[in-house]
């Protein structure tokens, strides 16, 4: 029987052949492009290579030189505090922005939208100047502001900082450049989801007599945690592999101090060559996350079934 | 479990397959020599070459001169970006798409021979020895002494300074002979000035470049000839310890280097002098006219001696050219080489062109050396550099040369972020080295001589 539904199946490809045709120039590209790499990267995290020599198979010697890495742990709690740092202020921020920006009554919105959007479609290397001007420890904006405002008060005791030249303020530093960049692209996305909520649920709350805040408490918030949830994913994501912003604006130093996970992987990957263990880094961090996302994303998915019924 | 174990057999047959579409092919070290040709003039056929910035324009005009004496071979120049080592690595991995002569950083060069993917050039070029420098030579040629690079520029260093704020102040530069009188000076300056003028750029992100300078013209090392880590020396504490004074005196902006101060810094009252190589005086010559600011006129003095009547010598920087063992056309590329790195007029052109500093020695008794230039107030600045090269000391670079100098980079700008605590640096840092680049520490460094 069980050979019989076999060739039924195979004759039901071959009847539908052009379709299947049609559809295989993406499973191609992600073969090659997509699955071939992540496979090789998986085998690579068994062996020992540079990108020149011989592959030489380690087994779990990857995965044991992982443990007393110090550098690797550092830029995984560097990680979570520059995270732990930025996120939060930034999604307040960023839904802060959105109600104000859904506000019917507010003229001019396409314009505020297109400018709280144009940090993130910046390039990078204009954004690295005029921050490395801001954050310049002897003739920087910052800091001659607070100099200045120190003259005139001199009492609040403000002092110019060392902002990417001290191991606690060149993560503030970043901190407060990834927000700026970042704020709009969420609250966009934040934006989306108020327009989303349907104008029937506050009308019929009204009726009832709710208040703004009511309306807000009851309505609002519990219908935007499935885009809370998810711009947590990306942003979590973003801040273990974010390269570019500190790559240009504190190269990780002083220290290690600023390296963040992404860093620390095109540290031991394009400037070591030590290809075979940064794979096995990546995986191992890359496995993390995922269970990570998968139990952020069950828990929003009981949210939207709640929410449905 | 059966869909399980399907799933199984597929990935492994799948990695596996993986493993054996990425196993480059192997060269056979016999093709990879390149020999000498009985009539150099005859070689023919393409040459790519591959280079960056003004080192690419240095060649691409020097490529007709070459063609006329060898009509036969067409020399291309293909001038890449900041991509170019991974494009090169790349190339180097899966055996074809490397050019058939390749720049690289005199710091990088050992790290790539090491991978034997490089052809060698003994045979052709072991006659050169003698007429490159020793400290340069030693990073071109592999632990058996076979010749895979030949250094291309140098970088002798000095002291740029800016004539008129060094007058304006009364420092006379040829009255500096340590690096404690150039504090002196910049204490000078820095109270005369009212603390606005710096002596010098130097952030703490940048503090490993007069590292490895000062180190250098030290006698320092970090590794000895057996690459075992020895950077816990008396030439490096003494090193750190003007670091130290120098950023104790106040006498620096901190500054990264290459940042948008550093460089406003050379048309502005900032920063007064900049301890550099020579083809930085291209670097700044090139910068001013984008900056406003008054233009400045500059001057060279020798670097400061560590301690008095001390070397005053030291390099930082410069580059090789090497040819792929993939080649298909070698000795056309090597005839290339060969023109212009290891003869007078080769060098010459592209110092003329291009500023590139030759590391032929025999380039440099020239006569266009001893032109005075009038941006640095007409000293004749090419033969000012020319003195005393064959007297800086050779380092012992490795393969992990750059890997390690990432791990000093980030202990010295810990070091200058947490106050400055000298004791037990050094041997702080050889342990990490010594973790990370899993190499040995010298019996040589104090940290095993203290121990004993």
């Amino acid at each position: 029987v069980a050979a019989r539904a076999r060739q039924d199946r195979w004759a039901e490809v071959r009847r539908y052949r052009h379709f299947y045709l049609f559809i295989s120039p993406f499973f191609i590209l992600f073969a090659i492009f997509g699955l071939y790499p992540l496979l090789f990267s998986l085998y690579l995290s068994f062996v020992k290579w540079d990108g020149l020599t011989d592959q030489v198979w380690i087994g779990l010697g990857n995965f044991a030189a992982m443990l007393d890495d110090e550098v690797l742990q550092k830029s995984l709690w560097n990680t979570l505090i520059i995270g732990l740092l930025y996120i939060p202020p930034m999604l307040v921020l960023a839904f802060l922005f959105a109600q104000l920006l859904n506000l019917q009554w507010l003229k001019l919105r396409a314009l505020y939208r297109a400018a709280f959007f144009l940090p993130c479609v910046t390039p990078m290397v204009v954004i690295a100047i005029v921050f490395g001007l801001f954050f310049s420890s002897e003739r920087g904006l910052l800091n001659f502001a607070l100099t200045s405002v120190n003259e005139r008060l001199p009492f609040l005791g403000l002092k110019p900082i060392p902002w990417v030249v001290s191991e606690q303020w060149s993560k503030v530093a970043v901190a407060i450049l990834v927000m700026w960049r970042w704020t709009g692209y969420n609250m966009v996305l934040m934006l989306a989801g108020l327009q989303g909520i349907s104008e029937e649920y506050y009308e019929a709350a009204s009726i009832d007599g709710a208040g703004p805040w009511q309306r807000m408490r009851h309505i609002t918030l519990p219908l935007m945690r499935p885009t809370f949830r998810f711009c947590l994913i990306l942003s979590i994501l973003g801040t273990v592999y974010m390269f570019d912003e500190i790559f240009i604006l504190t190269r990780g130093e002083p220290g290690t101090s600023s390296t963040n996970f992404g860093l620390y992987l095109f540290n031991i990957s394009f400037q070591d060559f030590r290809f075979g263990y940064a794979s096995c880094v990546a995986y191992s961090v890359a496995l993390v996350l995922f269970v990570g996302a998968l139990l952020i994303n069950r828990r929003n998915r009981s949210d939207v079934e709640a929410a449905a019924a | 479990m059966k869909t399980l174990s399907a799933f199984i057999t597929v990935l492994a047959a799948l990695a596996a397959f993986a493993w054996w579409v990425s196993t480059p092919p192997a060269i056979s070290p016999t093709s990879s020599t390149v020999h000498p040709v009985a009539d150099p003039a005859k070689v023919k056929g393409r040459v790519n070459v591959w280079a960056w910035n003004i080192a690419a324009k240095a060649l691409n005009k020097l490529a007709p001169e070459f063609e006329k004496t060898h009509p036969a071979v067409d020399v291309r120049v293909d001038m890449t970006g900041a991509r170019m080592q991974s494009r090169l690595l790349l190339a180097l991995a899966s055996g074809v798409g490397a050019p058939d002569v390749s720049q690289f950083e005199l710091n990088d060069a050992l790290r790539y021979i090491a991978t034997g993917r490089l052809a060698d050039l003994t045979p052709v070029a072991a006659k050169y020895k003698d007429r490159f420098p020793a400290n340069l030579w030693k990073n071109c040629v592999n632990k058996d002494g076979k010749v895979y690079a030949i250094p291309w520029d140098m970088g002798p260093c000095a002291v740029y300074y800016k004539r008129g704020l060094f007058q304006k102040y009364g420092i006379d530069p040829d009255k500096i002979e340590t690096w404690d009188d150039y504090i002196e000076a910049g204490k000078t300056i820095l109270q005369k000035s009212g603390g606005r003028t710096k002596l010098l750029p130097l952030g703490a992100n940048s503090l490993r470049i007069l590292y490895e300078i000062m180190m250098q013209q030290n006698g320092g090392q970090v590794f000895d000839d057996q690459d075992r880590i020895t950077i816990n020396s008396p030439q490096s504490q003494e090193v750190l310890g003007i670091l130290k004074r120098i950023r104790e005196a106040g006498i620096y902006s901190e500054v990264a280097m290459w940042s948008q101060e550093f460089m406003a810094g050379f048309n502005s009252d900032t920063i007064a002098s900049y301890p550099m190589a020579v083809w930085f005086a291209g670097t700044i010559k090139d910068t001013v006219k984008d900056f406003s600011g008054e233009k400045q006129v500059w001057g060279v003095f020798r670097l400061p001696a560590i301690k008095p009547g001390g070397t005053r010598y030291s390099n930082y920087g410069g580059s090789v050219l090497v040819i792929p063992a993939q080649s298909k056309n070698k000795e056309a590329a090597w005839q290339f080489v060969e023109y212009a790195l290891c003869t007078v007029e080769g060098q010459v052109a592209q110092y003329k062109s291009m500023s590139l500093y030759p590391a032929y020695l025999p380039a440099l008794s020239h006569a266009t050396f001893d032109e005075p230039d009038p941006f640095f107030g007409g000293q004749r600045v090419g033969r000012f550099f020319s003195e005393g090269v064959t007297q800086i000391q050779a380092l012992n670079r490795t393969p992990a040369w750059t890997e390690a100098f990432r791990y000093i980079d980030q202990a010295l700008s810990q070091w200058a972020a947490t106050g400055m605590p000298t004791a037990g640096f050094f041997a702080n840092l050889e342990q990490k080295l010594q973790r990370r680049l899993g190499m040995e520490i010298s019996p040589s460094s104090l940290s095993k001589v203290g121990r004993r």
